[in-house]
């Protein structure tokens, strides 16, 4: 029996939503607390208010992998440069949680922390991304930022710092529901593929799709009007994906050509196999088997066999061999 | 008109025979000889003809058609007796065979005789293989980490590896183990591990002349007086010793292997037989008292049989990339798919292929894979790792402890530090191959956080497709292609005696076909640098097909 295809992405959100890790979640909100207060307590009045930004903060994650981001922002006056910023707060992250994490690395933008496992095998993984206003006083007006690029990558190849605006970032996404629906779709797709791809540029380029194109219909209707759109589009000369928190940013500078024909292949390979054979869907949109309904894993929704209840004695058709 | 008379007459036709005469018919074959004169040619050359009467038909694999000229054999491709070592290409029509003969005499002029060009490849010395006590006598050796000086002698420790049957004798095979210079400093022939632990079962000498031991460079020398400016003193001394030592095996053969460059890089040995107790040399005392060791110059030298089997020219004729080679590898399950894809990597030259399979071996197992009768019942890592061995004397391979798979990573990946254990063990390899078809494990392994590439390989009942998944989009992706998307008809198997579960139909053919075309296909993947996308092949019976993902 075939798929029926929005039925079943419907299921894939329902077992990709945050409420089913709803105590993780609640692990990593207690120890983002803990250091952000140790932040607050160390820098004083040298730092803003820090604050979350990243998928939970615009919705759009996934409980199969994530970690939550914190925005310190600091003042102009509390280092002499961006440089010196970045590598105090790594310096204190290190002195403070060495003895309880894993790892702690120094990422592009950010410093990741990555805690030992608890009792029950949760891994907390945070990014702390550190910007400095851009002149004194100014930042709780323009909310603009500086941030030091310790790793040159992509567009920050060149450059030793990038102005960002990350809360014009999270309103970019606001009451944007349709959007968030088929960015964590394609998060999923991505997580499930080898993680190719930047959420970012999946979030930038589905907004743009919806900006560009009709994309309406049921979630599978809109899902590949979207996948059609990057197909068509991104490998494209001069196809830009501005990043809203900074107008000189183009996300898709972040690609190599290569890169680009690949993410074009890849959407034109799954469009074609989905659409010869609807089951094919499952291959690239799994749902969590983890949060699934038994009621739905039975029929076209999950692994339903096909033909059928297996007899005793016969192997399932899930047997393989080799 | 005759045999004779029409090649003398096409013979003559031909633009660039001057002269053609003196033909006469044998028995089974034709003499003659001719004159060839061109342009670029500064004076005519002679060449004897012999044509054979199957001609123009090969005679075994050999050209039916000679051309000699004794005054010519130090010019490239020239054999002892004169003749002219020509290729050329097939044809049933007298006259155009002929004509396609004598055009490559004279491209052979041309090239060899008036432009005296080298061939970018060595060619190596012709040595005719003889039988010496009633059998022939094989030696092979490889490569070593150390160089040789000119003039450096010492011994040569042997494994004998099988006797068999060569050109209807017997023949006695070994391979190089050691050669150990007079300081006692061991060099170590850079066989697999395996190999290099087989028991010592003769011994040798050896002395490196850098030279090769052959007249023109390419027609190796038969008498000892034609070594004798090549043997330093010191090492006739030291034979004198090793006679002496070794004496209570008169009559048994020693061999002597003599070194030489064959280009900057490369060396080769030609092994000499020795007589214990008829040692081609002779020990004199000089009116001073000295003794001197002198060789019987006027013997012959009878020489053995040698093969150059380093990895290069093991391999030389057919391999994966060298990158892909190098590869550290593990494949987990054994069964028709695992051996397979085990012995095809094998044979396209990988070095490190590490197993793990908690299965024996049945002999319903044999007609499927690559296990063989005669063994009986054993383990299939055991055994395989046997039958990788005997292919491939580079080949190292690990059994890994055979629980752990299938049942240690089940009991303990929830455990704190289980995961990470698991994907550090992984993380040793460069590639994994899970062939076990064991869906937990699929389950757990897709879970992890991998450096290393994991290839997942299975395939549906009577081989109609194979799938092929990549890290991290395995689990997923195989059980819903088995579950949904693939026509896998489970209610067709087949039951083996005893009880155990049913299992597949698929013949070597169905399942190797698959095999093969996978893994052509990842290696290209590889290769190229591309994405390493999921795939399945289809096989309809009549065509192969790739379905990417």
């Amino acid at each position: 029996m075939a798929t029926n295809k929005k039925e079943h992405l419907q299921n894939v959100l329902e077992t990709h939503r945050m409420k089913h890790v709803q105590n993780l979640v609640d692990k990593f909100k207690t120890k983002r607390n803990e250091v952000k207060e140790a932040l607050e307590a160390h820098y004083g009045s040298n730092i803003y208010y820090s604050f979350d930004s990243g998928s939970f903060k615009k919705r759009t994650a996934i409980n199969t992998k994530f970690d939550l981001d914190v925005v310190v922002p600091f003042k102009k006056d509390s280092f002499e440069t961006l440089e010196k910023m970045y590598d105090s707060l790594y310096d204190f992250l290190y002195e403070e949680y060495q003895d309880v994490t894993e790892e702690i690395r120094k990422q592009t933008v950010s410093i990741g922390l990555i805690f030992e496992e608890d009792e029950d095998g949760d891994k907390i993984c945070l990014d702390i991304v550190p910007g400095r206003e851009l002149n004194q006083d100014q930042y709780s007006e323009d909310n603009k930022l500086n941030l030091f690029v310790y790793r040159k990558y992509g567009i920050f190849s060149s450059s030793t710092h990038i102005q960002t605006n990350i809360q014009a970032q999270i309103d970019h996404i606001k009451a944007k529901e349709n959007e968030r629906k088929i960015i964590r779709l394609l998060k999923i797709w991505n997580n499930n593929d080898g993680k190719e791809y930047k959420s970012f540029l999946l979030e930038l380029i589905t907004i743009k799709a919806f900006e560009k194109e009709d994309i309406s219909g049921n979630l599978w209707e809109k899902l590949e009007k979207v996948m059609e759109y990057i197909k068509d589009k991104v490998a494209e000369d001069g196809f830009k994906l501005i990043d809203p928190g900074n107008s000189n940013n183009d996300l898709m500078d972040t690609l190599e050509d290569w890169e680009k024909t690949n993410l074009s292949n890849r959407m034109e390979t799954m469009l074609e196999r989905i659409n010869s054979n609807s089951d094919n869907i499952k291959s690239y949109f799994p749902t969590n088997k983890d949060f699934e309904d038994d009621d739905k894993s039975s029929n076209s929704s999950g692994y339903g066999i096909k033909t059928g209840g297996a007899a005793y004695s016969t192997p399932p058709k899930n047997e393989r061999f080799g | 008109m005759g045999f004779l008379d029409d090649v003398t007459k096409l013979i003559s036709n031909i633009p660039f025979v001057e002269k053609a005469y003196d033909f006469v018919e044998e028995k089974l074959q034709i003499r003659g000889k001719v004159i060839i004169s061109f342009k670029e040619l500064e004076k005519p050359l002679e060449f004897e003809i012999v044509v054979f009467k199957c001609y123009p038909l090969k005679y075994n694999d050999a050209d039916s058609i000679k051309f000699k000229n004794s005054n010519l054999i130090e010019y490239r491709h020239v054999m002892e007796d004169g003749a002219i070592c020509i290729h050329t290409t097939h044809h049933t029509n007298l006259k155009s065979k002929l004509n396609y003969d004598f055009h490559s005499l004279r491209n052979w002029i041309v090239k060899y005789y008036i432009n005296k060009e080298q061939d970018d490849h060595y060619e190596h010395i012709i040595v005719d293989d003889k039988l010496i006590n009633n059998r022939y006598w094989s030696y092979q050796f490889t490569d070593l980490k150390h160089p040789f000086e000119k003039g450096e002698f010492g011994e040569v420790s042997i494994t004998s590896i099988q006797l068999g049957t060569f050109k209807s004798n017997l023949i006695s095979n070994h391979i190089i183990q050691n050669f150990i210079r007079e300081n006692g400093e061991q060099l170590e022939c850079e066989w697999s591990q395996l190999y290099k632990n087989m028991d010592i079962t003769n011994s040798g000498a050896y002395v490196y002349i850098e030279t090769p031991p052959a007249t023109y460079g390419k027609f190796i020398f038969t008498k000892w007086l034609d070594l004798q400016d090549h043997l330093p003193e010191r090492f006739l001394n030291f034979l004198l010793e090793f006679q002496k030592r070794h004496i209570k095996h008169r009559g048994k053969l020693l061999p002597l292997f003599i070194g030489y460059k064959i280009d900057d890089v490369n060396l080769h040995w030609q092994v000499a037989m020795l007589e214990i107790g008829d040692f081609p040399i002779i020990g004199y005392q000089l009116p001073n008292k000295k003794w001197i060791t002198i060789p019987k110059n006027e013997l012959d030298i009878n020489w053995g049989i040698t093969r150059n089997t380093s990895y290069k020219y093991f391999f030389g004729r057919g391999s994966f990339s060298q990158s892909f080679a190098e590869k550290k590898i593990l494949i987990i399950g054994v069964g028709a798919l695992g051996s397979m894809v085990a012995k095809t990597l094998t044979r396209c030259g990988c070095r490190f292929i590490d197993i793990a399979d908690n299965d024996i071996k049945e002999p319903e197992n044999v007609c499927r894979s690559e296990y063989i009768f005669n063994t009986g019942l054993m383990d299939k890592t055991e055994e395989l790792k046997f039958i990788l061995s005997t292919i491939s004397p580079f080949i190292e391979t690990n059994i890994v402890d055979k629980d752990y798979f299938q049942g240690i990573i089940k009991l303990f990946h929830k455990e704190k530090g289980g995961k990470s254990s698991f994907e550090a063990n992984l993380n040793k390899y460069d590639l994994v191959v899970d062939c076990t078809t064991d869906n937990d494990l699929m389950y757990i392994l897709d879970s992890l956080d991998l450096k290393c590439d994991l290839i997942n390989l299975s395939i549906t009942n009577f081989a109609k497709e194979l799938v092929c998944a990549f890290h991290p989009n395995t689990y997923n992706f195989v059980m819903n292609q088995f579950m949904n998307v693939l026509e896998n008809d489970t209610s067709d198997l087949y039951n083996p005696t005893g009880c155990w579960s049913p299992t597949f139909k698929a013949s070597y053919n169905d399942i190797s076909l698959l095999v093969q075309m996978a893994i052509k296909h990842i290696h290209n993947l590889y290769e190229t640098g591309s994405r390493k996308t999921n795939f399945i092949i289809e096989n309809d019976s009549s065509n192969l097909k790739i379905v990417e993902y």
